[in-house]
């Protein structure tokens, strides 16, 4: 597996597919085979879908598990209208969620100060699969928890979803 | 004069939106994919103004404006970037100085106008703006002077950073607004005296925590015997999403704290990789074999980031007069983003922006560098800020006096 980690010549670019980059409480959907880029997640989650019947893709990046005590505001900030803002954007180019399959990655403890040992990156994980499971989308691989950060590409032509972390080798779910 | 949080968040949003305007004229004239990384507003001392622009090239385009806001703004390159956008709005235009220099101004110009324009429209008034001077200079020489006045040593800058995607290429933009227009045009935004922040209370806290990271400093170089010096302090705004990219992709080594008090919030004390062994060796007996990062090398760097945390942490509940306490450091080793990600969160969960404090300490002796960021409650910063005694600002090394006559 090629790892495209941005340090490629000029020479690569040429047949290098389109990068799109994903910030916090962003998303990116792509029906091409677009690699699709977060980085830096602690305790928040990347969530890919890639539907396996017109091969469209998207990735999220979360921060916080609800939006129930916010007004207006972004909804891909938060776990359960960031997954359902990427569910409906991938419907609005054809998807379907019966034929979509999740990957996820992050939601670590790193630094979790709380004392009551509910973590921030453990109630966001929660929420993920509470909210993937209200659309019935299986979970096809997850790298979660832990207490290292992770960066993620996911490569919409294949939906395979690169993990990787500072200091372990990268992962393929 | 007072700044509401609002209208800090306003300001914030508005100089976003000018970038992200200024980027998709970029991206329409020559197909270069650019999206705005990050956009904050910074308060820091006039000397100190694009100290991360050090050691590189650029080229750009600088406009004064004036009308409801008066100053200087700048649109720069990294220069070896500057030839491949000359390129793509004229073929062959990197051949030919001339010519790639009009490319960069025209450029300059179309970006610009969108970005002052958006301002002007907000603030339902007119900004004329000079024609582009094309500049091409080195580091910090090439943003504009910060405006002058007599009883200001710290001004508001404005940075958005764009980055062109799948490069390394950066952009930045730069806006150095007069400090009493933008103080008024601030305070006449505002919608709400509750929830605001006296400007001149501020700076003092600015000047507070440059004592506190030369205290830090100081206590590096006790531990080291290497003299170290505190470099930058400045005080930052932005929305909370925005927080992790503060800080890089690379890897960082060093200690996390969460204190408790008025304010709390986190504290983070980290060192690049290389920073981290070199200074780590320095506090040991012996000579260690390794280049790589022990768990010896670990454990140094643990109690260095106690000491530095206290040194600092102290600076603060000094003047403040209040008991700032924390937890014992939990030693990082990771991607620096994701060391920031799980405290913005915890952070984001009450407020939708944050101030960012962040400090910066080097040494001429060996390649070593130290950052502390803090990222304080913002209400409770607001309400210690409320009850800072001027009287005591003198109980730091700070000079404050000259800013309260």
């Amino acid at each position: 597996m090629k790892v495209y980690d941005g340090s490629q010549t000029e020479d690569a670019q040429e047949t290098e597919p389109e990068r799109l980059k994903v910030g916090i409480a962003e998303y990116e959907v792509t029906t091409g085979a677009a690699v699709l880029t977060t980085s830096g997640l602690g305790s928040c989650i990347g969530i890919a879908l890639y539907d396996t019947s017109t091969g469209a893709a998207g990735l999220v990046h979360i921060m916080l598990p609800t939006a129930d005590d916010v007004e207006g505001g972004n909804r891909a900030k938060f776990a359960d209208t960031g997954v359902t803002e990427l569910v409906e954007a991938l419907e609005a180019v054809g998807a379907s969620p019966s034929t979509m399959q999740a990957k996820i990655a992050g939601g670590s403890d790193m630094l979790d100060f709380s004392e009551d040992g509910s973590s921030i990156g453990s109630r966001n994980l929660t929420k993920v699969r509470e909210t993937l499971d209200e659309f019935d989308i299986p979970i096809a691989g997850e790298d979660v928890g832990g207490d290292h950060g992770r960066s993620l590409q996911l490569e919409a032509d294949s939906g395979d979803l690169v993990v990787k972390s500072a200091n372990t080798d990268s992962v393929v779910l | 004069m007072n700044v509401d949080i609002q209208s800090l968040g306003t300001f914030n949003e508005l100089a976003h939106e000018g970038a992200k305007q200024a980027t998709q004229s970029l991206a329409q004239m020559t197909g270069i994919d650019a999206i705005v990384d990050i956009t904050k507003i910074t308060l820091l001392d006039r000397d100190d103004i694009g100290e991360d622009l050090k050691g590189r090239d650029f080229v750009g385009v600088q406009f004064e404006y004036e009308g409801i806001l008066d100053g200087d703004t700048v649109l720069v390159f990294d220069a070896e970037s500057a030839d491949t956008i000359a390129e793509s709005m004229i073929p062959g235009a990197s051949e030919d100085p001339k010519m790639a220099q009009s490319a960069v101004k025209e450029i300059g110009n179309i970006m610009m106008s969108g970005f002052i324009d958006g301002w002007a429209d907000y603030l339902d008034s007119t900004i004329d703006h000079s024609p582009p001077q094309y500049i091409e200079k080195s580091g910090a020489d090439v943003l504009p002077d910060a405006p002058e006045a007599d009883d200001h040593r710290q001004v508001f800058v404005f940075k958005s950073e764009i980055e062109w995607v799948g490069e390394s290429v950066n952009f930045y933009i730069y806006m150095l607004p007069e400090y009493e227009p933008l103080a008024e045009a601030m305070v006449e935004s505002a919608d709400t005296e509750s929830d605001a922040i006296p400007i001149d209370k501020l700076q003092t806290f600015n000047e507070m925590t440059t004592s506190g990271t030369q205290q830090a400093a100081d206590n590096v170089e006790m531990m080291t015997g290497i003299p170290t010096d505190a470099e930058v302090t400045q005080i930052s705004f932005a929305p909370i999403e925005d927080v992790p990219k503060q800080i890089g992709t690379d890897t960082y080594v060093g200690t996390v704290v969460e204190f408790t008090g008025i304010p709390s919030g986190y504290l983070m004390v980290l060192f690049d990789e290389v920073s981290a062994v070199n200074v780590a060796e320095a506090m040991m007996p012996v000579e260690m074999d390794s280049d790589e990062l022990t768990p010896q090398h670990e454990a140094a760097i643990e109690e260095l980031g106690n000491i530095m945390t206290s040194g600092f942490v102290d600076g603060w509940a000094n003047v403040l007069q209040t008991s700032v306490d924390h937890t014992p450091p939990r030693l990082v080793h990771d991607m620096g983003r994701s060391i920031v990600d799980p405290l913005a969160a915890q952070v984001g969960q009450h407020q939708e922006h944050a101030f960012i404090i962040d400090s910066k300490m080097q040494t001429d002796e060996i390649e070593f560098s130290a950052e502390i960021h803090a990222l304080p409650n913002e209400q409770e910063l607001r309400a210690a800020l409320d009850d800072l005694d001027v009287e005591r600002a003198d109980k730091t090394e700070a000079s404050v006096e000259q800013m309260f006559e």
